[in-house]
Parts: C-alpha cells; sequence; structure tokens
C-alpha cells in the first residue's frame, strides 16, 4: 500500500504550525471539491467517498479474512469427493451435495435448520461484538475491500484519485478508469461463473465456457451475478450497507450496554484540536484528539465516529488503526478509538471488567439455544437412515379379485436410495392374515438414485374385513440391518 | 431512480425467499401450464419462475409506493409549492 498514515505525521515535526494535522478536508464539509464528484446514486444524490487506504491490526484481520473467505469461496467448488464435486447444490437433479451429505427435497427440514443455525450465530456475535459479520466477512464488505485494493493499485493514493475524478477526461484518466474497470469485471465475471459452479458441476461448466457451449440460462447468471458484484463492490459500497441491507436495518437491536462497539473516547479526547507533536494535551488544555479527521477519511460509509455510535458504522475498525497511528506519532496513548462498551465508557472499565461482562444473560440464552439447535440437528444427520420410501395407493386401479382366491391392491412405491453406494433392499408386508407381494420384492438401487416400481400386493379374500385395513411394508438394505424404513398403508377388501 | 431502487430491491430480496421456499417444494417438472406440462428446462423453470416472483413483488412495491405519495403529491396544491418527488 502506497498510502500509509503513517507517512504523513512524519511532517507534523518539520510544520510548526498548529494547523499540520489538517491534511484533507473531509468530503462532507468541502466546498472546494470540484462538482463531478457529486453524483446521482441509485438512491441518493452522494458525494462519492474515496477512503483512505490504512494499515494496522485490524486491517490485517480484515485481509485475513478476505483471503479466507475467498479461498473458501472461489476453491469449494472445485474439491472433488467421492468421484463428484464436493459441494454442489445440484438444481437440475433437485439434490443438494455437502462433502457425505446428500439432501433430497424431502430433507428441507434440514436446510431449514442450518437457516436457524446462522440466524442465531448472527444474533450472538452481534450481541457480544457488534457487526462483526459486517466488518469482517460479509460479501460487500469483502468485495469493496478487493475492488478498493485494485481502485489503489491504479489510480493511486485517496488524493490522487480525488484529484483524478475532478480532471476533465484525458488519455491518461480514460487509460485508468478502462483499467480499473476491466480489473473489476474481471474479478465479477469469475465471482459470477463460480457462484453458477455451485448449482451446476463447475467441471462441466468450465468446459463449456472454452468450448463456447454454455447454456444460455448459465451464461445468463453468470453474467448476472457478475454484474451486481460489480455494482455492488465497484460503485454502491456503503449505499448497500445503508440502504438495502436488512440486517443493518435490525442490528441494532441486539446492541445492549455491553455489547463491544467501536467506540470514540468522548471525555479523553475532547475538547480536541490541532497541536504540535508530543505536547501534552492537559497543558494546553485540550483532549487527545488533534482532530486530523484521519478516522473520517478512512471510513468506508464516510461517517465520523466522533458523533458517537451510528446506525452507518459498520464495524471495519479502519478508524482504530488509523487513530492507533496517530496516537503514536503523538508519543499518547493507543485506544482513543477502540473496541469498547457503553457501560466501560461511562464506568472507566478496564479490559477485564468488559470482558467479564460478556457473559450475561442474552448471551448465555443465544448461546444455549444455538448450542441445543445444533447438538439437534448433529443428532438427526447421525441417526438419518440413508432411505426414503413412498407408497401410494394406484388411484386408477381398483381393488379387484385374482386367481386363487385372492383380492388384489396396486401400490406405487418409490425407495430413494440416499446413500453413496449401490444397495440392494428387501421388501416385506405385513399386518393382515396372508397378505404378500406378487411382484419383485428384491431391488437394487444405485447411488442417490430413486427407483419406482408398480407394486401388487394380495390377500386371500377372507382376511381382514370390507373396506380399508392397516398394513405395512418394510423396506430394508440387505448389507445392514440398521437401515430400514417402515411405512404405513391401506389395503382395500370390496 | 430512488423510486425505482425503492420497487426493484425489496422485491428482487422477497423473490430470492419465495424461489426458494417454493421450488423446494414443488419440481418445476411437475407443473402444469393450462394443463399441459411444461416442456422447458428445470433450469429455464426456475429462472423464469424467478422473474415471475419479481415481477409479482415488484407490483406490490409499486402499488405501496404509489399509495404512499401524500396528499399533497395527489393534490399538486399550488400553495405548496411543488410537489416533492423524493
Ligand atoms: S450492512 Fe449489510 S451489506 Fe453492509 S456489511 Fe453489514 S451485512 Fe454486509
Ligand atoms: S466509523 Fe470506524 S468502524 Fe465505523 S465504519 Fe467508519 S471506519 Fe469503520
Amino acid at each position: 500500500m502506497t498510502e500509509q498514515v503513517t507517512t504523513k505525521p512524519a511532517d507534523l515535526a518539520s510544520v510548526p504550525d498548529a494547523q499540520v494535522v489538517k491534511f484533507m478536508p473531509r468530503a462532507e464539509k468541502s466546498s472546494d471539491k470540484p462538482a463531478e464528484d457529486e453524483e446521482v446514486s441509485l438512491y441518493e444524490v452522494r458525494k462519492k467517498i474515496h477512503p483512505r487506504a490504512v494499515t494496522g491490526m485490524f486491517a490485517n484481520m480484515r485481509w485475513t479474512f478476505v483471503f479466507l473467505t475467498q479461498a473458501l469461496y472461489y476453491g469449494l467448488p472445485w474439491l472433488q469427493w467421492n468421484g463428484r464435486q464436493a459441494v454442489l447444490f445440484d438444481l437440475v437433479q433437485r439434490k443438494f451435495y455437502i462433502f457425505g451429505l446428500v439432501l433430497w427435497p424431502q430433507d428441507v427440514f434440514y436446510l431449514a435448520v442450518i437457516l436457524i443455525i446462522s440466524a442465531f450465530s448472527l444474533f450472538l456475535f452481534t450481541t457480544v461484538a457488534g457487526r462483526l459479520w459486517c466488518g469482517y466477512t460479509c460479501p460487500q464488505t469483502v468485495y469493496t475491500e478487493i475492488f478498493m485494493w485494485v481502485e489503489q493499485k491504479i489510480e493511486g493514493s485517496r488524493n490522487q484519485r480525488i484529484k483524478l475524478d475532478g480532471e476533465p477526461m484525458s488519455v491518461r484518466k480514460f487509460g485508468l478508469k478502462a483499467a480499473k474497470f476491466s480489473i473489476w469485471g474481471a474479478i465479477a465475471f469469475w465471482t459470477g461463473f463460480t457462484f453458477v459452479g455451485y448449482f451446476t458441476p463447475i467441471h462441466v461448466l468450465g468446459h463449456e465456457f472454452f468450448t463456447w457451449t454454455l447454456g444460455p440460462w448459465e451464461t445468463f447468471w453468470v453474467f448476472f451475478y457478475g454484474l451486481f458484484t460489480y455494482m455492488f463492490a465497484g460503485h454502491l459500497r456503503e449505499q448497500v450497507c445503508l440502504h438495502m441491507c436488512p440486517y443493518a436495518r435490525f442490528q441494532g437491536v441486539m446492541f445492549d450496554p455491553d455489547t463491544l462497539v467501536i467506540t470514540y473516547d468522548v471525555e479523553r479526547g475532547e475538547p480536541r484540536g490541532a497541536r504540535k507533536k508530543g505536547v501534552e494535551p492537559a497543558s494546553i488544555g485540550k483532549g487527545s484528539c488533534v482532530d486530523c479527521e484521519i478516522c473520517v477519511q478512512v471510513c468506508p460509509t464516510g461517517i465520523d465516529i466522533r458523533d458517537g455510535l451510528q446506525y452507518q458504522c459498520i464495524g471495519c475498525a479502519a478508524c482504530i488503526d488509523a487513530c492507533d497511528q496517530v496516537m503514536d506519532k503523538m508519543g499518547y496513548p493507543r485506544g482513543l478509538i477502540r473496541y469498547s462498551t457503553e457501560h466501560a465508557v461511562k464506568e472507566h472499565w478496564g479490559r477485564k471488567e468488559v470482558l467479564g461482562h460478556i457473559i450475561r444473560p442474552r448471551v448465555l440464552l443465544y448461546a444455549a439455544l444455538l448450542g441445543i439447535i445444533v447438538a439437534g440437528l448433529g443428532w438427526s444427520l447421525l441417526t438419518r437412515v440413508p432411505l426414503m420410501v413412498n407408497i401410494i395407493r394406484d388411484r386408477a386401479t381398483l381393488a379387484r379379485e385374482v386367481e386363487g382366491g385372492n383380492v388384489e391392491n396396486v401400490f406405487r412405491l418409490q425407495i430413494m436410495n440416499t446413500a453413496e453406494q449401490r444397495r440392494k433392499f428387501v421388501m416385506t408386508v405385513g399386518g393382515m392374515d396372508g397378505v404378500s407381494i406378487a411382484t419383485t420384492t428384491r431391488f437394487e438401487i444405485d447411488p442417490a438414485t430413486t427407483a419406482t416400481e408398480v407394486l401388487r400386493v394380495q390377500a386371500p379374500a377372507d382376511s381382514g374385513h370390507r373396506g380399508s385395513n392397516p398394513i405395512y411394508f418394510e423396506v430394508r438394505a440387505e448389507d445392514n440391518q440398521d437401515v430400514f424404513v417402515h411405512e404405513k398403508a391401506v389395503f382395500i377388501q370390496p | 431512480m430512488q423510486k425505482l431502487m425503492s420497487i426493484l430491491w425489496p422485491s428482487f430480496l422477497v423473490a430470492g425467499i419465495a424461489e426458494g421456499i417454493f421450488f423446494t417444494l414443488v419440481d418445476p417438472q411437475e407443473l402444469l401450464l393450462f394443463g399441459e406440462p411444461v416442456h422447458l428446462s428445470r433450469m429455464a423453470i426456475y429462472s423464469l419462475g424467478f422473474f415471475a416472483f419479481w415481477l409479482i413483488c415488484g407490483a406490490s412495491s409499486l402499488v405501496t409506493c404509489y399509495l404512499r405519495n401524500t396528499s399533497d403529491e395527489v393534490n399538486h396544491h399550488p400553495t405548496h409549492g411543488h410537489p416533492g418527488h423524493a
């Protein structure tokens, strides 16, 4: 990164004037900014925000998450498992593969539970430490981070970018913009391609792409998703968080006075003001804030954290890194902006008390619920029988008498072998005297496949009574007696 | 523009959810259109289904937006100056 906060305060020492720390006017206040900087965007007439790049502990953490999440996202579809794609939401075959697990439409329950678990985890994290999701892992944050990195590599630092945007179109400006847009486009395309690769086998997709045989809908969705990535990360950026994201609207209700949030220490910082390097705040009757506004310049949503907690703050901690570096240069202790809680600031708590208050009824409640649901899901997955059976009486055929004094009912049978190996199943019937199956009772079924059969069931005419008689079927795997399904049905005696 | 987004975006989100729920429960190959099975690939039905949902949800958002116009906007009252189309 070319532009770091650390390079700036170096001139603190050389310029004696009190105004040294005033680097750039903040976006909202500046009136000398060229008009081109104002753009009519999807949601509002907004000042384009040019966040200043930042380095530091939290920036590293953000980048770590960028790499982790993206390695996962781009890499996962290429992973193989048992000779197939490890994670594939096969919409065409209507089967979801997640490593060893194959989910069928009948398993929608599991998907619902997984969604509930995600929601509860989000509640838990938010209650403990605010918008961790937003700051580090939300795709919106991650792609914006990547796109901004590209922007900075091509167009230069914040000041250079502001200048460039103010310039009239020139060959140089056109070249820079074209380069930026093409690289953004390439990333967006790859993202869209990967996205579709979760739903159609990605190897096939790749092959089709290179031989120009990609289906129309696949092509459409690749570009549709790519376009969204491009717009969201390249142009809309903070507006997505401010106006489009539902989570941003309701995350506030999960906050309480013990939630860790990015906080500016008003007591310590105010009254703010510029001063020379190394001057003790107390000696000039000021607080620790040197009013350099670097915290505002780095903020991706363009707010001033010193005005207090705002719903626009996505908790990215960029302002912490920025402020810490200024504090270092000034020789003041770090942490004028830091992760803290409302209680902690009011009661002057130290780290220990803050951490001690993480465990509180609300957190315990969320954690307990989460634990129960996860355990339940785990248990139900472990004890899941990889076999599903559907038996419906064939309404088109009536119960009829056949030779040998028997009555026959016809059923439609569906056996779903949800295991990943070929299996043989044996079927039996019971529940009525002399009831038997006249068709085949042995089925060999391919992995993750459904077999559909017509089942003719016979019983002596004098068995049971007139009308419906309850019977049951049992389907059992030959190689494993524990894999069986018991299904109830009704046998009609005319 | 802002109005357009406030119609398109929420309906997009809801259409996504509706699509997910609908097609988990219903196999597109079992759908009947005017009593005839639909002769399209599943992929095509999913995609068209999504846009159908989007259209329906969008219509609902449109009506919401329309009914939310203030009385001033409806009256075009001259003494109140220009109605604010915000
Ligand atoms: S506000 Fe929404 S879009 Fe923005 S970072 Fe948070 S979760 Fe993501
Ligand atoms: S105020 Fe700080 S933590 Fe919040 S969004 Fe801005 S830079 Fe990030």
